[in-house]
């Protein structure tokens, strides 16, 4: 078999809060997320994908690309520990979830000099869980894009990818330049090894500061939980044997069982 | 030619692969006419991939005209094809508000159109109003526990996917459309993206889809083994089981079993979800179900909201109480 040509890859993550401990805080009816803060979960399947991507080719160069305040340098540092090459961190105080465009424009212009071959992106942020960044990259970048995707075959200069689709898995072609949005269903992303954590500290980051524009296309409200509307029963406060007497009663009037 | 002036709605219908339209291309009729008629504007309907009167039964649900596309290339939907057509029906109609399905589809082409026009765009609504000429539409952030609702800039054409099951469907013959041919004009950068063929998601998971009981177990559960609780629930319910992302993630599950919007979708007849907190991504896969059972510790997971009948309890007392109590009953 032909050796593959090495690939220069850019990956975009992103930092988000721990979303399994956050926790509803229902006197001011806000979200409160833990300090603990993280890699959002499908960007990790990213990396993972451009890593053994490279490994494959046993060569390449693999770029992670973050916008955020001062602390997106430990996500930059846990993908470069993961074994990425390089990084690039956008830094701007006030990341603005709002607009969309604004972020997918500000990350468009600093992949652009990579001249990337593959660009990698998670499908959605755990956080905001919108699912547009990604493909607005695309868009800006005029790359194709490929969302969905739950296995990276490389077949010389094209890549053979399967996408996770409500009625089945689609198979499509496609060659470099490329973006792909990595879902889960991927190769579990690899936890840092000791080695990967003090290299990384060797690694480059390139700091920019970037000022994204006011956003024009539309503004946001803060979140904030919304009052239950749930026509159905609860129950709380009473034993589980009551609780499983009260469903199974449930169930039978329902016919369900 | 019949033209809806501008500031109207264009909706973009789906149908699956077999050519059956989604069940959401009729809810998105019903938001969309509502909309229109606040806006004093008109309703443009396109869809590829259905048949002409499939595609003008779902048309006279709500809309004033109907672009009918039937290009090859639009087979499965690409990004690329699929885009075109928005836009190209966009530049028809130049509607106020582009309404797409929360669907994959709809998800990857909406970005896209919106970077293309520079419109604002926001994903997985679950409400769209106008009100004195601003468009608002409100989505589910931070897992599902919250909501967050966006304001579009006046004057700029507003891009919103809107969740499956937020809205009733509309019923066809309410309006007569124009039919109209949308040919479609593809640039080779369209067509960067092969389809190879399509393959039907296989294993025990092809038992979801079918299975009129269906227990979905979550991180709630704590360790693999306890997945042992969920088994025997479904085993005595006839039913099968389903994971959560979370754990199907942390290698507890096998993906073909995951429910959620990169999983499977299932509407049985009941779902019971247990120590599942009920993340947007594990909703969107099992909000079609008849009955919703939830059980958790949490009373304030989001499950809670779509459960016709929830236990805030511990799972671990619950299940085995539950297996006994159904035992009993059918003894």
């Amino acid at each position: 078999m032909a050796a593959l040509r090495p690939l220069t890859f850019a990956v975009l993550i992103k930092q988000v809060p721990d979303m399994n401990a956050a926790r509803v805080d229902r006197a001011s009816a806000c979200v409160v997320t833990s300090g603990q803060l993280g890699i959002s979960s499908y960007d990790r399947y990213a990396i993972e994908a451009a890593l053994r991507l490279k490994e494959a080719a046993g060569g390449g160069e693999i770029v992670v690309v973050a916008l955020g305040p001062a602390s997106v340098k430990d996500a930059i540092s846990r993908a470069l520990a993961m074994g990425a090459d390089r990084g690039i961190h956008l830094e701007t105080a006030d990341l603005n979830d709002a607009d969309t465009q604004a972020v997918a424009t500000a990350l468009a212009q600093a992949i652009a000099p990579l001249n990337a071959d593959l660009v990698l992106a998670g499908q959605t942020s755990d956080d905001y869980e919108a699912g547009q960044v990604g493909a607005q990259v695309a868009a800006l970048a005029n790359l194709p894009v490929i969302s969905n995707v739950v296995s990276i075959e490389r077949e010389g200069d094209e890549v053979l990818v399967r996408r996770d689709m409500e009625d089945g898995y689609q198979r499509v072609r496609a060659g470099f330049p490329l973006m792909i949005l990595a879902s889960t269903g991927l190769d579990e992303p690899r936890v840092p090894s000791v080695k990967g954590i003090m290299g990384a500290k060797k690694k480059p980051v390139e700091v920019t500061s970037v000022t994204l524009p006011e956003a024009t296309r539309l503004t946001w409200e803060t979140p904030y939980v919304p009052p239950k509307t749930t026509g159905g029963i609860l129950v709380q406060d009473v034993p589980a044997s009551e609780a499983a007497q009260q469903l199974v009663a449930w169930l039978q009037e329902q016919k369900l069982i | 030619m019949s033209s809806s002036g501008p500031g109207g709605v264009l909706v973009v219908g789906e149908a699956a692969a077999n050519g059956a339209l989604r069940p959401v291309s009729w809810e998105l009729l019903t938001v969309a006419r509502t909309l229109a008629d606040a806006l004093g504007g008109t309703v443009t309907a396109v869809i590829a991939g259905v048949d002409s009167a499939t595609a003008q039964a779902w048309a006279s649900a709500g809309a004033d005209r109907l672009l009918l596309a039937d290009d090859a290339n639009l087979a499965g939907l690409l990004t690329g094809p699929a885009a075109a057509m928005v836009q190209q029906a966009a530049t028809a109609a130049q509607p106020a508000i582009i309404l797409a399905p929360g669907t994959t589809a709809g998800r990857d082409y909406a970005p896209v159109v919106a970077a293309r026009l520079g419109a604002g765009l926001a994903a997985d609504c679950v409400d769209v109003t106008v009100g004195g000429g601003e468009i608002s539409a409100l989505r589910p952030v931070l897992g599902g526990r919250a909501v967050s609702r966006v304001h579009f800039t006046p004057g700029q054409p507003a891009v919103v996917t809107i969740r499956p099951g937020s809205y009733a469907r509309a019923a066809a013959g309410a309006t007569s459309p124009t039919v109209e041919p949308l040919e479609l004009t593809l640039a080779p950068d369209d067509l960067r993206v092969a389809l190879v063929g399509t393959e039907a998601k296989g294993g025990e998971g092809s038992r979801l889809d079918s299975a009129d009981v269906v227990v979905a177990g979550g991180r709630g559960l704590k360790e693999p083994d306890k997945f042992a609780l969920v088994e025997q629930l479904a085993a005595t319910l006839g039913g099968a089981v389903g994971a959560t992302r979370a754990v199907v993630d942390m290698g507890w599950r096998p993906h073909h079993e995951q429910i959620g919007q990169t999983g499977r979708t299932v509407s049985p007849k009941l779902y019971i979800a247990v120590g599942v907190s009920g993340a947007v991504q594990h909703n969107v896969g099992m909000q079609g179900s008849d009955a919703i059972v939830a059980i958790n510790r949490d009373p304030d997971a989001p499950i809670f909201k779509l459960a016709s009948f929830g236990i805030v309890g511990d799972l671990f007392d619950v299940l085995p109480a539950l297996n006994a109590e159904i035992a009993r009953v059918k003894a």
